[in-house]
């Protein structure tokens, strides 16, 4: 869901907060632990489920994030969190709100913690000021504050200058003071008084407080004796006032446009719970139709947008050329055009019909109780858990698993013969005008050679297959040796596939315990399995 | 302006980096070979078996996946791509994948929620074996622990993961922190414990199945996240693809900033896959209906791009016992396998 006001709010409070994320996570993702997070990738099963062993706030766990608490950023999912429109919101949104804004697990929480308990209290003057930015009972209360906090100041203000004008009658000086005092109190009263109408309509009271006030201001001194300090006192009054409606008219446009901003995001939000409500219609009344919500346009697409004609589709063929390098224009994802028939069936579903196609199926399992059939093959080595020794055993699995396979009825490799490669592992020869960097790779017509040439992206470079197998067999332990005597033999493999089946689940066994020395000296999780790898291409090499 | 189908006829290697125009759609029938096959129901996800180079299996759902049935297709690519055996549900399916421990299981994600298991060496009226039904609404991913190969999740639009294993009837554990459907789930390739969710509520999330909540959430995209994948070579690099057409390449050690951002497709990325072979190739598919190889560490990533999709692109497949084999399947209800470099429509 977007939020875009609240994203704009968000943008303007972390305008003055310092940017670039990335200094705090370069400087503290790796030092942190930069021995175990360098060779991490490098380092073998063994060691990695170890380090895994420890727990999420070690530091040797790569999938974890390591940053420490960003101040700034919790201060702004504070900001954040404090709107009152925001706190109408489900906790969920807002959580998801503050994680696609880049903030950690600890940030939401610690700003979670931050944002106080909402509690109006009853106090006078300034307090109420202040309370008032707590109160959530009407949004309107953010645009009051400004205007009360301005007002405010103003009678405090014109008062000590009446103040001062007194100060110059001597004898008068008691007088004016008392009467100030008077005065004072008798203004904050009135003024509380007259917030209460201000929470009902505000905008209108700025004009009417300009007039009050001067009333005010008119008819305090007329109660005191001396007439010429009152209407001196009014005249610097009424200038105090003019200059605090100004900032008042001022503070109004800007809680104008904070106001239109909320309003704006209300109706996103009520958009999208528009379109919730929709979904939720869909789902429950019309048989359990299904609207795939990825191919919206992030929520703002209402639904006659999948309505689009078919049409477009082919105009837009063009459009899909390739751009290969340079960045699309538009972030904005625009809908694909869903076939025809796509929109015919969303049109009857949302009239509530049902395709006709459909059949009653019962595909509840005929005893939930079968049980789990035994694994009759061992599972088949990675190529990235291989490690990059090469050796040209012949394959044993290929046949064996040809014996064994339930799919392997007809024709399989072995048994064609071994100069028919199957079309699809067939390589095109003639592949040489693309990228050859790339294309060595694969555009040989030795299929799924392990000597690859030295790739930029493949480090590190391969050694050459090995040529004598019984070399390799020698390298390796008598174990192994036993093994690979039985498969150089092609007409004895199929006989003893069954046995080299067990051998090598044993073997297999074995170097998981780590048992098994490796040519290359490197990472062990390579197993004695990778024999079945190296016999997959050696067969097929032949 | 030659087109790619005009350069084939003749002979010429087929251009991948040609600005390709529409061909016409391929008719099945007029090829001698058939690397495609037709599926009765609109394609959802194509897997190749981790134990048999030449089965794969594919996922489909009648009517787009809108309101329907559902069928799995067991496929096997000798001589050509037939049908083993296939079995039908109630609801569309969405994913499926291949058990790493046993050679005959196949576990597939319903869009009525439920995930069920089949075993092909038993016969189609004893599957499935296993109907597991927990999540509250459509299971849109599955994926197999590579590593430990014990356990698998799930991936659903009522905004959870869960882990399975195969033996217990219900899940082992339920993650609940994404705020919207998450729509893949992926097991890194050497951490046993680790697995990556993307979802709709544009972030992506790593997890520990030890600990009791995510370990980090990487903000990747503005838009919703799709699907993601590991770099099987490295195993800090991740892979999102999104809504707002692009892929991009993040390193969890520093995922404020991502290693790469991969542009040109024209619509919504559906599905990316890292290459078991390439350390740095990505395979991807789109509802631009075109299938995309890059190499995200290279300047001019992309590295090959295939059209033969008539509708939307929504599954597509690495092999990790054939090097540079692919699969892809799409809403115009073609299976396609080929070799990267060649032409998924010619011999």
């Amino acid at each position: 869901m977007q939020l875009t006001s609240a994203e704009e709010g968000w943008r303007s409070t972390i305008a003055m907060a310092t940017q670039s994320d990335a200094p705090p996570n370069s400087i503290h993702g790796k030092p942190l632990n930069p021995g175990s997070q360098v060779t991490e990738p490098t380092v073998d099963d063994g060691q990695n489920a170890k380090a895994e062993t420890k727990k999420e706030s070690s530091p040797t766990s790569v999938f974890v994030n390591s940053e420490p608490i960003r101040e700034e950023q919790v201060q702004n999912a504070v900001k954040f969190l404090s709107h009152p429109n925001v706190r109408g919101s489900p906790v969920i949104y807002r959580r998801s709100f503050l994680e696609r804004k880049g903030l950690t697990k600890e940030e939401i929480d610690e700003a979670f913690r931050r944002v106080p308990d909402q509690t109006p209290a009853a106090t006078t003057t300034q307090p109420v000021a202040t309370s008032q930015d707590g109160q959530i009972k009407a949004p309107s209360n953010i645009q009051q504050q400004a205007p009360i906090q301005t007002l405010q100041p103003a009678p405090a203000g014109s008062i000590s200058k009446i103040g001062r004008f007194s100060c110059f009658h001597w004898s008068h000086a008691l007088l004016a003071v008392g009467f100030l005092a008077v005065s004072g109190a008798g203004t904050a009263v009135f003024f509380k008084k007259s917030v209460i109408p201000r929470l009902k309509s505000w905008i209108r009271k700025v004009v009417l407080e300009e007039e009050g006030l001067q009333k005010k201001y008119k008819v305090k001194p007329s109660l005191a004796e001396e007439a010429a300090a009152a209407a001196k006192a009014a005249a610097a009054a009424a200038a105090d006032v003019a200059q605090t409606s100004q900032e008042m008219l001022i503070s109004k446009t800007e809680e104008k446009r904070r106001f239109e901003e909320l309003i704006s995001m209300i109706n996103v939000q009520l958009r999208e719970m528009k379109l919730m409500s929709n979904a939720i219609d869909k789902l429950e009344g019309r048989t359990h139709g299904r609207i795939p919500m990825e191919e919206q346009d992030d929520h703002r697409v209402s639904w006659t947008g999948l309505r689009q004609p078919y049409a477009n589709g082919k105009v837009d063929a063009d459009s899909r050329s390739v751009r290969s390098s340079s960045p699309s224009a538009s972030v904005e994802p625009s809908v694909a055009p869903h076939p025809k028939s796509y929109m015919e069936i969303m049109a009857m579903i949302q009239r509530g019909e049902k395709p006709s196609n459909i059949r009653e199926i019962n595909d509840a399992p005929p005893n939930p109780n079968q049980p789990v059939p035994l694994p009759r093959l061992a599972p088949r080595p990675k190529p990235w858990d291989v490690g990059q020794v090469q050796s040209t055993l012949t394959n044993v699995i290929q046949s064996q698993e040809s014996s064994n396979g339930v799919s392997h009825e007809s024709k399989d490799n072995q048994l064609n013969g071994d100069d028919v490669v199957p079309w699809w592992q067939r390589k095109n020869v003639r592949i040489t005008e693309i990228d050859t960097g790339d294309e060595q790779k694969f555009g040989s017509s030795n299929v799924v050679s392990n000597a690859r040439p030295v790739q930029r992206s493949w480090v590190p470079p391969q050694p050459p297959p090995v040529a004598m197998p019984e070399a390799a067999a020698a390298i390796r332990q008598p174990k192994k040796s036993l093994l690979q005597k039985d498969q150089l033999t092609d007409e004895q493999s199929l006989a003893r596939s069954a046995d080299v089946n067990d051998e090598l689940q044993r073997i297999t066994k074995l170097s998981e315990s780590g048992g098994a020395v490796e040519v290359n000296g490197g990472s062990s999780g390579l197993n004695s399995s990778e024999i079945q790898k190296e016999e997959n291409n050696s067969h097929l090499e032949m | 302006m030659a087109s790619s189908k005009e350069l084939r006829e003749r002979g010429t290697p087929f251009k991948i980096k040609l600005i390709t125009t529409r061909s016409p759609p391929p008719n099945p029938n007029l090829r001698r070979d058939m690397p495609v096959f037709k599926t009765p129901f609109n394609g959802y996800s194509v897997k190749f078996s981790p134990f048999y180079e030449s089965q794969l299996a594919v996922a489909t759902s009648q009517n787009f996946g809108i309101l329907g049935n559902g069928r799995l297709h067991v496929l096997q690519l000798n001589p050509t791509i037939t049908e083993i055996t296939s079995f039908d549900t109630a609801d569309g399916v969405y994913d499926l994948c291949w058990s790493e421990s046993h050679d005959s299981l196949l576990i597939a994600a319903v869009a009525d929620g439920s995930l069920k298991i089949y075993d092909l060496s038993l016969p189609p009226t004893s599957n499935p074996i296993r109907s597991l039904h927990e999540h509250a609404r459509e299971a849109h991913g599955v994926d197999f622990n590579t590593v430990r190969k014990d356990s698998f999740l799930s991936a659903s639009w009522d905004d959870t993961v869960k882990l399975w294993t195969v033996d217990r009837p219900t899940s082992v554990r339920t993650f609940k922190e994404h705020a919207y459907c998450v729509y893949s789930a992926a097991w890194n390739p050497r951490h046993a414990d680790v697995f990556a969710s993307a979802s709709g509520d544009c972030t992506v999330r790593i997890w520990d199945v030890r600990e009791p909540g995510s370990t980090m959430i990487l903000p990747a995209h503005e838009f919703e996240i799709l699907s993601c994948d590991w770099n099987k070579y490295d195993d800090c690099i991740i892979a999102t693809a999104s809504v707002d057409k692009s892929i991009k390449v993040w390193d969890v050690r520093n995922y404020r900033v991502p290693v790469a951002v991969l542009n040109g497709h024209g619509y919504a990325v559906r599905k990316v896959k890292f290459s078991p072979h390439r350390m740095s190739a990505i395979a991807s598919c789109s509802y631009d209906m075109t299938v995309c190889l890059w190499d995200y560490m290279v300047e001019d990533a992309l590295i090959g791009r295939y059209d033969h999709h008539t509708e939307f692109a929504v599954g597509v497949d690495m092999s990790v016992l054939v090097e540079g084999l692919l699969a892809s399947t799409g809403w115009d209800e073609l299976v396609y396998v080929w070799q990267h470099g060649m032409d998924p429509r010619a011999p």
